[in-house]
């Protein structure tokens, strides 16, 4: 998969096995989100495939792709709550729209969704009414909406604090638990990961370089995984003081 | 680049852009029928009530304090110079045709234009940039469908009215002026006014008021999905559709206006 002319993602041969959580691991600009999309179906690969449940997402019709995303469930970064809807009204829509429940069922179902994330208070507040971490729990509520097979989270730690991530990765594992659910997890959380996973992948520039339980992760010798986990930058820090004015006098270089 | 770059790439832009529109309106007019309250599922409909209210009635004050004051101007401005003629009779007719074919449409899309071209991308912008397009596609559900669909009907269907009551305000505005300069009574203005109006004066403005609408949502929704980044990103689109939706309306009125005088539907009865 490419971005103009540069290659975001690069022969990526990745299994995820039914019932487990795995987490993919990678750097800024490691292409983890452009595989996210990819597997949701919101981009399409240059060559490959992508195989879900039996079906090939990247072939398949539009009624079969969505017969496949009804099966899956995904709390993204942000939590992409609809700001015109309450937090009940966000969880009970794919509801209202893809199932002929009756509005009690609906209602019934919504706050069982919302106690089992903790926020049976919050059903009639608005998503900016909500604090970073409530949002992410109620997109959780909502991916969980259709009781999907599959649930994605796309850095489900990403701006919150130590506790009320710590509180997020025991919902997942909880979820994994109580409802036997596969679980994709994208992240850059290292504590996180190793905490919620049972396996653990890794890209680096577009390449899949591990896919190992999380033991062997932890002690594979690859340079890039060993930087990653000793969080090690790429360069030392500092500026030689002669490059520096050498550089400075001579000016920007005239790139026409 | 040179300046012929610069030509062949606006003119790439605007076929781009061109196409892109037209399979746009086009999945938007598959989706009507589905969002309408009896021959639809009716799912939808509380969302086109929620967009009347935005795009239609609460232009209304603006859109109507823009007719009136350019009826009043038509009717000072043309009637300076029909007295040099001894044809002051003829403001009445002036101001009630050229309000009904033309500015009583233009007015009002280019009021709209400012308002709601700038919402409609800047909405659907922000769901772009916090991914909430992408979470209704996850869903399984259909952008089109929940989100421009109800946008466009609401459109089509407040726009004929916002026209006429614009149109209406400017005809009244001339009333207003010819009455404090030639103490004309009402009941004669508005007689004079019926004469003038043909039947198809007020089919063009109401087809006139369809296309602008369809002009003002396609781009106001193109730019918004277009958004790519933050949300300084989410600024330019509403800028651009602001800019491009005028100039279209605009273009459009000079298309439409081309081909009513064209096939002679000008000449009076």
């Amino acid at each position: 998969m490419s971005y103009g002319t540069r290659r975001v993602l690069d022969g990526v041969d990745l299994d995820v096995y039914r019932g487990e959580v795995l987490v993919l691991l990678g750097g800024s600009g490691s292409g983890k989100t452009t595989l996210l999309k990819q597997v949701l179906g919101l981009a399409k690969p240059e060559a490959g495939s992508i195989t879900i449940n039996g079906v090939d997402i990247t072939s398949c019709s539009q009624r079969e792709l969505g017969a496949v995303r009804r099966r899956i469930g995904v709390a993204f970064q942000g939590g992409a709550l609809f700001n015109s809807m309450s937090v009940a009204d966000n969880v009970a829509l794919p509801l209202r729209e893809l199932t002929g429940l009756a509005d009690s069922t609906i209602k019934l179902t919504v706050w069982m969704k919302l106690m089992a994330v903790g926020l049976s208070d919050a059903g009639a507040l608005y998503p900016q009414e909500l604090s970073g971490g409530m949002k992410k729990r109620a997109a959780v509520a909502r991916a969980m909406a259709l009781d999907p097979e599959i649930l994605v989270f796309d850095e489900p730690s990403a701006g919150l604090d130590p506790i009320v991530s710590a509180g997020l990765d025991e919902l997942i594992l909880f979820l994994k638990r109580s409802f036997g659910m596969t679980i994709l997890v994208v992240t850059h959380d290292l504590k996180s990961a190793f905490h919620i996973a049972d396996r653990v992948a890794m890209l680096y520039r577009g390449r899949l370089i591990a896919a190992d339980s999380k033991e062997k992760f932890a002690g594979n010798a690859h340079p890039r995984i060993r930087q990653f986990l000793d969080s090690r930058p790429d360069a030392p820090p500092g500026v030689a003081a002669e490059e520096f004015i050498a550089t400075y006098l001579r000016g920007p270089k005239d790139d026409h | 680049m040179s300046f012929l770059e610069q030509i062949g790439q606006t003119v790439v832009v605007g076929v781009e852009d061109a196409g892109a529109l037209t399979i746009q309106f086009w999945s938007v007019v598959r989706k009507l029928p589905k969002i309408l309250p009896l021959a639809g599922t009716g799912r939808h409909w509380r969302s086109v009530v929620h967009q009347m209210l935005a795009i239609g009635a609460s232009a209304l004050p603006m859109s109507g304090a823009m007719a009136l004051c350019t009826g009043f101007i038509l009717a000072l401005q043309s009637a300076s110079e029909l007295r040099r003629f001894g044809a002051l009779q003829f403001v009445v007719d002036l101001v009630a045709i050229g309000f009904t074919r033309e500015l009583g449409p233009l007015i009002t899309a280019l009021s709209v234009s400012g308002r709601s071209a700038s919402a409609i991308s800047a909405e659907i912008g922000t769901m772009v940039v916090t991914e909430e397009v992408d979470a209704l596609r996850v869903m399984g559900l259909d952008p089109v469908e929940f989100t421009l669909a109800p946008k466009y009907l609401a459109a089509l269907i407040t726009f004929p009215c916002l026209t006429i009551l614009s149109t209406l305000c400017g005809i009244f505005a001339g009333y207003l002026f010819l009455a404090f300069s030639m103490d004309m009574s009402i009941h004669i203005y508005f007689q004079a006014v019926v004469e003038a109006i043909l039947l198809r004066d007020v089919a063009f403005m109401l087809i006139k008021s369809l296309v602008f609408a369809t002009i003002i949502v396609q781009v106001g929704c193109l730019e918004g999905l277009r958004v790519r980044g933050g949300p300084e990103a989410v600024g330019h689109s509403t800028t651009a559709a602001v800019v491009k939706s005028t100039f279209l309306v605009i273009l459009a009125d000079l298309l439409a206006t081309a081909i009513f005088y064209l096939f002679g539907w000008s000449s009076v009865k």
